[in-house]
């Protein structure tokens, strides 16, 4: 296999937009990643992916992307020769805290990733101790049923 | 009638006692654990509404199934073991009909646990898809599975006469049935994993529920593994009724 590391680094380049999201625990956000082919030649057979980095002071380590995106990597056929592809990555943001997004290109052909610029996420904690009215089950049918329990309970004793 | 006189006595002394109801109350603050984790807890209330239903879904049909099992273990070695046997063989019921009461009672404990978990079926769920088909498959499925363990450990109570060991073959099979849970995603896509997938009829109820709830796919897609399911629960009977009959006193 033929490697040439300098022409891989300009032939490909990818960038990811938006630059930088705020938003809540819960919200779907898009990140698109548009990749240009700065080549006289089609490039063939690439593939994409998101990654995204926890940066919150004490949590950081790279995030497992199962629950956060289902579409993580993107196989791209062909780009022809200074052509564009745009790539959508739909992700629903599961946990607060400091995050870095960033997308990765890789040509099997050539021996060196092309990576995006770091888009920066920061998602706010959202507290619901109530969502769709769970309290009001929770906590009255094992009430409920405790009530039934003591009943049953005090009913055989008098018998007894 | 008799059938009916037999299976009021076992829930009177198997459900409607301090003791049995506790299982309940066990289920409903389990239930409530659950719930609430699943709608509050920042990953797993962000889970899809139908994954979270399916998830309580598999919760309450292995309570069932794990609930008809002990009852089956309980049913005929535990009468033997509590030397009572003789008393409900000199009742005017014969042998099917003290059977079909056994197998009823087990079958109203799922009645119970199924009716204490729909409450927890309709918070989860709500606004969510799928979820009175979901429901309406759990009822059918879990009704056909607590029959299919509940006889094959009541057969085997029956035969093997002792309460202990029914019982510790019973969860040994129960583990079994369970086994793709502990499976990884790609050890169930090999072709092992497919077919322990496909004979086993824990697995076929789950991943019916899988299917409809969260693939929203239709029966078509069910009938498969709905009459595997099915085959179970009469090989189960024809066991029970087999070991039923060669009980004597």
């Amino acid at each position: 296999m033929n490697y040439s590391p300098v022409f891989a680094a300009s032939r490909i380049t990818v960038s990811i937009n938006p630059p930088s999201i705020q938003a809540n625990m819960g919200d779907k956000i898009t990140y698109t990643g548009t990749i240009t082919n700065n080549s006289d030649k089609a490039v063939n057979n690439i593939i994409a992916y998101i990654s995204l980095a926890n940066v919150t002071r004490g949590k950081e380590s790279p995030m497992d992307l199962e629950d956060w995106s289902a579409n993580k990597a993107i196989k791209v056929d062909t780009i022809p020769p200074r052509g564009t592809y745009e790539g959508k990555w739909p992700m629903r943001l599961i946990d607060s805290g400091s995050y870095v997004a960033y997308i990765m290109v890789v040509d099997k052909n050539d021996n060196i990733p092309v990576s995006s610029a770091m888009s920066r996420l920061e998602i706010k904690r959202v507290l619901r101790l109530n969502p769709n009215n769970v309290l009001p089950v929770a906590l009255g049918e094992p009430i409920l049923l405790g009530i039934v329990f003591i009943f049953i309970y005090f009913r055989r004793k008098r018998v007894k | 009638m008799k059938t009916a006189y037999i299976m009021q006595k076992e829930i009177k002394e198997s459900i409607l006692t301090p003791k049995g109801f506790l299982w309940y109350n066990l289920t409903s603050v389990i239930l409530s654990v659950l719930s609430y984790l699943f709608l509050t807890n920042s990953e797993l209330s962000l889970l899809d509404q139908g994954e979270m239903l399916y998830m309580i879904m598999n919760f309450i049909t292995a309570l069932g199934v794990l609930i008809g099992l002990v009852f089956g273990a309980d049913s005929f070695a535990g009468e033997i073991e509590r030397g009572t046997i003789e008393a409900l063989f000199l009742s005017p019921a014969n042998k099917t009909e003290i059977t079909m009461g056994k197998l009823g009672a087990a079958l109203t404990n799922w009645g119970i646990i199924f009716i204490i978990s729909l409450p927890y079926l309709f918070v989860v769920g709500k606004g969510g898809q799928n979820l009175l088909t979901g429901i309406a498959y759990l009822a059918i499925l879990g009704t056909l599975l607590v029959i299919t363990f509940s006889a094959f450990s009541m057969g085997l109570s029956a035969r093997i006469k002792s309460m202990k060991n029914s019982l510790i073959i019973s969860f040994f099979i129960f583990l079994l049935a369970g086994s793709p849970i502990f499976l990884s995603a790609a050890q169930r896509k090999t072709w092992f994993g497919n077919i322990l997938d496909l004979i086993n009829p824990f697995a076929d109820a789950i991943n019916t529920f899988d299917s409809v709830v969260i693939d929203s796919q239709g029966f078509s897609y069910q009938i498969g593994r709905v009459a595997i399911i099915c085959g179970y629960t009469f090989l189960s009977l024809w066991f029970l009724k087999r070991s039923a009959s060669r009980l004597e006193m």
